[in-house]
């Protein structure tokens, strides 16, 4: 169908860029090699659901293929050792996301829209940091969070991740703030509002598409970041789902049904997420670079 | 932006003026409140970005004990890192790890030129997302999937080719030297799924359909297209893609930790690795700040010469179309 809609796409825009050669036929070639490459991208993804609902006998009998009954309880199985990673990292995300985007709106905005003495110094102690990668931290960091034996703790992981976070969330919101037209908030100010006024009712609400990004970047961040908690979390009930599935590949190393399924269970939340906000997600990304600013 | 000073805002600028009038030839008021609201800004960076920085740079200097008493030893753990052969073992595996990633981004390239010749949009918004979904997945879960097609017997991989009549080809291929470091980049392939997708993607995107008419009327082909407009056009887009795997390579650690934990017999040993090794394992927490501050001194002027040559190249190409 699909298919069809777009031979007939082609064929009249062929009209109007004449090229010559048969277009169609090469457009078909062209999808196949799209078609093949994504498959091959997917791959791994797919053969994971399909073992999640597998036991050890179907998985042996044949590996790529859907074999019946799918057996949900494999899913029940993993879920039990899965959930507490989940709500730890959610619980994680939830609260760098409020102190990240608490910090970096107000000092994005105060960097946007006000001049003072040292401005261009501390967005540029910002920018630096945005070329630094947290990895050379690590080592004094974690013995910085020792000394303040916050070793197994939320606060331990959630300080890092909003170390990091304030430096791109200012970056961002600093650029976004920059380009809302001054004359909305001379309107503001000639309507009686202060600086703080200004933050609250003209630049958070005009912002909330650059705070949605900040906070899925923050959050796939948390869900992704793996030698930090690796190495200040040892308590098996405050890992974060990065670790905490390495450990329960562990426990489950000859369990492939349970095993792909707690996979699946990790990777849910993050893949809804993308799938329902991949706009914020792909400009959160793309934004994100170092250099680009 | 001039905001209407409120008064106790004006007190304590009294007290800050008379030494900054010097400085300023204007009139400025101080505003205390600006400076409160960058206070917690400036706390997380100073104390969780640049005091750990400075204490690993410090601390490189001693032998470091963090729960009892260090001693200075000056440049000895510098000297030390110049004889460490993994150390060195491990940037050599970095060098490999960054050509593979620049020569693999042909894969993403190839995507972004196959999907922007797409004529329909339909297919292409379809295509474009299928391509990118394995971003979604966090990188533990498709790090392990691979580990899983690699392991040596139930693996994915050995299965089919012993499916095949190949079994003869059947490794331990992230267990022996010869194949353990390849295993590891061929994790995700085919590369599609990232940022140097996107960045060719919407770069082509943004080409302006001008030249690409006005080029069409000159009887450019597709190959001729590529060669002589996507690309030029890419080449700052490309240097920043070029930094971003520099930096990118210097962190790369955590599939090699899952899959191999830096071994066998050190053919995955990546800096990052050997940095928490020397710490957590070997104790030797000052000799690791020295490999973080060298890390840290490498990344940092690596940034530096991109971020002047780029200003350098806008400078030159300000009147160009993009």
């Amino acid at each position: 169908m699909t298919t069809i809609q777009a031979r007939k796409a082609t064929a009249t825009r062929s009209v109007t860029q004449p090229d010559g050669r048969s277009r169609t036929s090469r457009q078909i070639r062209l999808k196949t090699v799209l078609i093949v490459l994504a498959a091959v991208s997917l791959a791994p993804y797919l053969f994971m659901i399909i073992t999640s609902f597998k036991t050890n006998q179907q998985f042996a009998d044949s590996f790529w293929q859907i074999s019946f009954p799918l057996h949900f309880e494999n899913y029940a199985v993993a879920w039990n050792q899965i959930a507490p990673y989940l709500f730890n990292t959610a619980l994680v995300a939830v609260l760098s996301i409020v102190l990240i985007l608490a910090i970096a709106s107000v000092s994005g905005f105060v960097l946007a829209r006000y001049r003072f003495l040292g401005r261009g110094f501390i967005y540029g102690a910002v920018l630096v940091l945005m070329m630094v990668p947290g990895l050379a931290n690590l080592i004094p960091l974690f013995i910085i969070m020792k000394d303040l034996g916050l070793l197994n703790t939320y606060i331990v992981l959630v300080i890092p991740y909003t170390a990091g976070g304030v430096v791109l969330g200012t970056i961002l919101i600093r650029n976004f703030v920059e380009g809302i037209p001054q004359s909305i908030f001379d309107a503001a100010r000639i309507d009686g509002a202060n600086g703080a006024r200004m933050y609250r009712s003209v630049m958070l609400p005009l912002s909330l598409p650059v705070l949605g990004t900040i906070a899925l970047i923050t959050v796939s961040e948390v869900w992704n970041d793996f030698f930090w908690p690796l190495l200040v979390i040892s308590d098996n009930n405050l890992r974060t789902v990065s670790v905490g599935l390495q450990f329960f590949q562990g426990q489950n190393v000859t369990d492939y049904g349970p095993l792909m399924a707690g996979y699946l269970l990790a990777s849910l939340p993050l893949v809804l997420l993308f799938t329902f906000l991949s706009k914020y997600f792909l400009a959160g990304v793309q934004g994100g670079v170092p250099g680009a600013h | 932006m001039a905001v209407t000073v409120d008064a106790p805002s004006r007190a304590p600028s009294a007290t800050i003026n008379p030494r900054k009038s010097g400085r300023t030839p204007r009139k400025r008021v101080v505003r205390w409140w600006i400076y409160l609201a960058l206070l917690p800004l400036a706390i997380v960076i100073g104390y969780f970005a640049y005091y750990p920085a400075v204490s690993a740079i410090y601390w490189s200097f001693f032998n470091w004990q963090p729960a009892g008493t260090s001693t200075f030893l000056g440049f000895g753990n510098y000297v030390t890192m110049f004889s460490d052969q993994i150390w060195w073992a491990s940037f050599r595996n970095l060098g490999f790890i960054f050509v593979f990633a620049v020569v693999s981004w042909i894969l993403p390239l190839l995507a972004a030129e196959l999907l922007i010749s797409l004529r329909s949009a339909r297919w292409q918004y379809v295509m474009r997302t299928l391509l990118i979904i394995p971003m979604a997945f966090p990188g533990v879960v498709t790090a392990l999937v691979w580990g899983f097609f690699y392991s040596p017997n139930d693996g994915v991989i050995n299965q089919t080719l012993k499916a095949l009549g190949l079994g003869a080809l059947a490794q331990n291929w992230t267990g022996q030297n010869s194949t353990a470091l390849l295993s590891l980049l061929f994790v995700g392939f085919p590369f599609i799924a990232g940022l140097p997708f996107l960045i060719f993607y919407s770069s082509l995107q943004n080409i302006p359909t001008e030249v690409l008419e006005a080029a069409q009327l000159d009887g450019v082909g597709r190959f001729a297209r590529f060669w002589q407009i996507d690309l030029p056009l890419m080449a700052s887009q490309v240097r920043i893609l070029l930094f971003l795997a520099v930096v990118g390579t210097l962190q790369y650690g955590f599939v090699a930790y899952v899959l191999t934990q830096g071994g066998p017999d050190n053919a995955t040993m990546v800096p990052i690795l050997r940095m928490i090794n020397v710490a957590f394992s070997g104790g030797d927490w000052g000799y690791s700040a020295a490999l973080s501050t060298t890390l840290f001194l490498i990344t940092i002027i690596i940034s530096a010469v991109v971020v002047t040559a780029r200003k350098r190249g806008s400078e030159t190409t300000d009147g160009g179309a993009m």
